[in-house]
């Protein structure tokens, strides 16, 4: 019966319950009123400016919200170095403005950290061959080249770095051609030998000028441990210029300690593109030493597909630096990965690279399914072979990753 | 009366109305008009090629006009006649031969007299439109009837070419007495039977000669001729565009690339003729280079709805099994329509028969669950048909069977058996089969609850395909774990089917089997508890 009573009529009965504040009204129902009154005082009193202002966020939050729906999250996900952040800086420069001056400048020490930490890992890898090695003089160097390794070494130990100039260039390139540390650079893959290593050690000359500034290749090779999460927000531009498709993409640290801050991401994810480096096969973690690089990406694979958040997401398994594979697997079996070890070589040459390569994917989707409960098999899956620095390769896929995304959309609206 | 009027050929009305004035001027026309005596031009000579005309051939025009089978080919203009005319339209006397005289040609009205060709160029007998016909001489022998007539047999033919007799278009039409005309052949045949009637209307003949009807087979001479060019051109025409769209293909991009598959896809399986051109073209092998690894989903598709449609050589063969092109087409069928996944689904059949393949390399596990995601669709049943098919291929090779088991393909598939068409059922059981051949598979059939029930619901109803296969498996199941499963197939009533089946006339093995599993199912009851769970009737016990 009060809900039902007139403004006036509250107003009497408030003034009557707090003059007989006691014994008139029960607490309860007076409060009641008092509410509806200072409700209705909201809406009577000149108080609009304020409401005008809560309405104008409401109205901005909703907005956003609606927009937001219409953005697609795409994660890039993956072990240490297989090429997330590469994917993230070619989407950048195919889809956004790509890099200006002052980004491109602003990687010069990044490549000059490169250089040096790479050279140091190479002088230290021959030092610990040399002690340690059956064939031990193969790695020894001349002794011009040892004076300068001690110099870079120490170098390369620093925190802060000194711009390559044309004598340390020059320095770098005499141990770098030394045949010590080419025989230790054949076992890079029992270091830490980053893949860009023989890109910029043949560049020392054009990398060490005053005025150099990065060209969009070098930037792509640049090698910066990813840490913590970035993201950037692009339209993929169709054939006819408009696609109405807005894609988020985040690029996140691959390397162990680095995961623990993937699952805040989880949420609500249209895609998850995973990396691996097909090509690390013979190569041991960075965080691990005593660990395969592909027994952990074959158990990062397994423990992603199987979280509860990624029921309904599609997977675009993008099999990474296919280039670099190319080269390597006509040399090194691929049984030395205890993943491969049921592998046969069966001919050589181009169509040995081949079936070692669907080998490979086999064996990823052997892993896909048996990680995948029944109720999920409708999820998308599909594997792409790339090379993540080759621009038109990257162009090329992400428009079919783009085209399966948007038929799965249609799918899932009904409408195909 | 008027002066004779000329004849017109009229694009001729097929009313009633129309019918109605031609018959009735029909009999004007056989009006003495002419000033020249009916009896005289009653027994004028014919006047094309002079032979000598008989009366009574005349006289039974008369009754010929009486019938329908009148050609409705001649129809004069009712504004040729004044009213005075149409009431004389019914001769008193004999019928005349019309007298063609050329000169009247020249005269005021506009009507003239149409050569064949033309005539029958604004498809006057109907049967649709033509084409321009070339030059084609009437006797022409390049043309040759029998064989237009042989490729045309799809068309719809006029009644008044067909032989009553044969009911084929006539080579060399006679007329009998009666004014029915017949296969010169046929008749004859007839008569040398030793009959003496017109087959048709049953009338003793009063005149056995046959009188051939010039008129008439030129007529179906022309119209065949006419058919058969533009038939000719129309293929012509397909096969121009297939060889434009052919080299079209290799230059452009993007839209543009897959607007011209569509069309070559939709001429394809529209023409048989587009098929040859495509294969001597080249096609084949252009259009399996469009698939690559960076193929769109809109391309590719339309490729293979191509594909599907032509004879693929061994070497097409081969090149579309490279494993990058499979899986390729194993995408796009996971991820198409229901019209692409049954093109994918029906290209790999095409690809895996007569080539000696790697089925490890084709049958990639994609393609197993994408095939077993197809089968479950009940909404396509023609797709499951398919997937089915191409599933029980597949299996028939042994390596590919404990992986097809490891994707889950056992409970999926016994889910599957209730609502199936007989075809399916067959084929949902042979895959049953042959993976119940595996270990893996034994285990998963076992421990899928279904299994029992669902395919002891099968035995002696489908086929005896069916209810072989249906016994294979059961007998596989309970010989690998015969604790469990011999009771729960007793429970689904495996015993009463058992001894319909050993009491029905199927083939001994049959019988043999069934047997062996009743003793099998019965090993762990005692007779008169077995007897109970048999639900058997009195008159069996």
């Amino acid at each position: 019966m009060v809900e039902q009573l007139g403004f006036v009529a509250l107003v009497k009965l408030v003034e009557v319950s707090e003059e007989h504040s006691n014994d008139f009204l029960n607490f309860d129902l007076r409060a009641f009123c008092v509410g509806r009154l200072s409700k209705n005082r909201q809406h009577t009193e000149a108080d609009t400016e304020e409401n005008a202002q809560t309405a104008e966020i409401e109205r901005r939050i909703e907005q956003e919200t609606k927009a937001e729906k219409h953005i697609q999250k795409l994660l890039l996900l993956g072990a240490g170095e297989s090429g997330k952040s590469t994917i993230f800086k070619q989407i950048k420069l195919l889809f956004q403005t790509g890099f200006d001056e002052a980004e491109l400048k602003s990687y010069v020490s990044v490549i000059d950290a490169n250089i040096y930490q790479t050279i140091k890992i190479l002088y230290d890898g021959s030092k610990e061959f040399a002690q340690n090695d059956v064939d031990s003089s193969k790695y020894v160097l001349s002794s011009e080249n040892q004076v300068i390794g001690e110099k870079l070494s120490e170098i390369g130990s620093r925190l802060d770095y000194p711009r390559l100039d044309k004598e340390l260039a020059e320095e770098i390139g005499n141990l770098w051609k030394d045949s010590a540390i080419q025989e230790t650079y054949a076992r890079g893959n029992e270091l830490q030998v980053p893949d860009c290593t023989h890109y910029f050690m043949e560049s020392l000359q054009r990398l060490s000028d005053a005025n150099y500034v990065p060209t969009k290749e070098d930037v792509l090779y640049a090698r910066v441990r990813t840490t913590g999460v970035v993201e950037i927000q692009f339209s993929p531009v169709g054939e006819n210029k408009k696609s109405g498709e807005v894609y988020r993409l985040f690029d996140v640290g691959g390397q162990r300690n680095e995961r623990r801050k993937w699952i805040h991401l989880f949420e609500g994810v249209t895609a998850v593109i995973f990396c691996a480096a097909i090509n690390e096969y013979d190569q041991t973690l960075f965080e691990d030493e005593q660990k395969n690089r592909m027994m952990e990406t074959k158990e990062l694979f397994d423990w992603v597909l199987k979280q509860p958040c990624f029921e309904k997401t599609s997977f675009m398994l993008f099999l990474n630096k296919f280039d670099i594979f190319e080269k390597k697997v006509l040399n090194v079996p691929l049984n030395v990965c205890e993943w491969f070890k049921d592998y046969q070589p069966v001919s050589t040459g181009k169509q040995e690279i081949e079936h070692a390569y669907e080998f490979i994917k086999k064996k990823f989707e052997e892993l896909y399914f048996q990680s995948t409960a029944p109720d999920r098999v409708d999820r998308v899956f599909k594997v792409y072979r790339t090379t993540a620095l080759d621009q038109k390769v990257v162009k090329k896929t992400f428009k079919l990753v783009d085209e399966t995304l948007r038929r799965r959309n249609l799918f899932e609206a009904g409408l195909l | 009366m008027h002066g004779h009027q000329g004849l017109k050929f009229t694009a001729h009305s097929r009313s009633i109305a129309g019918k109605k004035i031609a018959f009735s001027l029909y009999y004007h026309f056989f009006d003495d008009d002419d000033g020249i005596s009916g009896e005289e031009q009653g027994r004028g000579s014919c006047p094309f090629d002079q032979r000598k005309t008989s009366d009574k051939a005349c006289d039974k025009e008369k009754q010929k006009n009486g019938e329908e089978k009148m050609s409705p080919l001649i129809a004069i203009e009712a504004s040729d006649l004044s009213m005075k005319d149409k009431s004389v339209a019914f001769p008193k006397g004999y019928p005349k031969m019309p007298m063609y005289q050329p000169s009247s040609r020249r005269e005021v009205d506009s009507s003239q007299v149409l050569d064949l060709e033309t005539a029958v160029k604004d498809g006057v007998l109907g049967g649709g439109g033509g084409g321009v016909i070339t030059t084609a001489a009437f006797a022409s022998d390049k043309l040759d009837l029998k064989i237009m007539i042989e490729e045309l047999e799809s068309m719809d033919v006029p009644t008044v070419f067909i032989c009553p007799i044969s009911l084929e278009p006539m080579h060399d039409p006679v007329t009998l007495c009666t004014g029915q005309t017949y296969e010169r052949s046929n008749i004859l045949k007839w008569f040398s039977l030793g009959h003496c009637t017109c087959p048709t209307t049953m009338q003793e003949l009063w005149d056995d000669s046959v009188t051939p009807n010039k008129t008439l087979q030129q007529l179906i001479y022309s119209w065949f001729s006419q058919k058969y060019l533009a038939m000719k051109k129309r293929s012509e025409d397909v096969q121009g565009r297939v060889k434009e769209i052919l080299e079209n293909l290799k230059k452009i991009k993007g839209q543009a690339r897959v607007q011209a598959l569509k069309e070559l896809r939709q001429v394809v399986q529209a023409h048989g003729s587009a098929k040859k051109t495509v294969v001597e073209n080249g096609g084949i092998g252009l259009i399996s280079s469009l698939l690559g690894p960076f193929t769109t989903h809109a391309v590719g598709s339309e490729v293979i709805g191509v594909l599907v449609s032509l004879n693929l050589d061994l070497n097409s063969k081969s090149d579309l099994l490279q494993p990058a092109k499979m899986s390729l087409i194993v995408d796009i069928l996971n991820e198409g329509s229901i019209e692409t996944k049954i093109n994918c689904t029906r290209l790999i059949g095409m690809l895996m028969e007569g080539t000696d393949f790697a089925s490890e390399n084709i049958a990639s596990l994609s393609l197993l669950v994408g095939l077993l995601r197809l089968v479950k669709d009940k909404k396509h049943p023609n797709g499951v048909l398919v997937g089915l098919s191409l599933l029980e291929t597949i299996c028939s090779h042994e390596s590919v069977r404990s992986s097809f088991v490891n994707v889950g393909a056992v409970p999926q598939l016994v889910e599957l058996i209730p609502g199936l068409t007989n075809e399916c059922l067959e084929l949902v059981l042979h895959v049953l089969e042959l993976l119940s051949s595996t270990p893996e598979g034994r285990l998963a059939l076992k421990d899928c609850p279904n299994t029992i029930p669902n395919i002891v619901k099968l035995l002696m109803k489908a086929s005896e395909n069916c209810t072989q296969l249906a016994l294979s498996i059961l007998w596989a199941i309970c010989k690998f774990a015969p604790e469990e499963c011999a009771s729960l197939a007793v429970d689904a009533g495996v015993a009463a089917k058992l001894l319909l089946v050993i009491q029905s006339g199927c083939n001994p093995m049959l019988k043999q089997r069934s047997a062996e599993l009743l003793k099998l199912c019965s090993l762990n009851y005692t007779t008169t508890i077995f007897i109970s769970k048999c639900k058997l009737t009195r008159t069996i016990q």
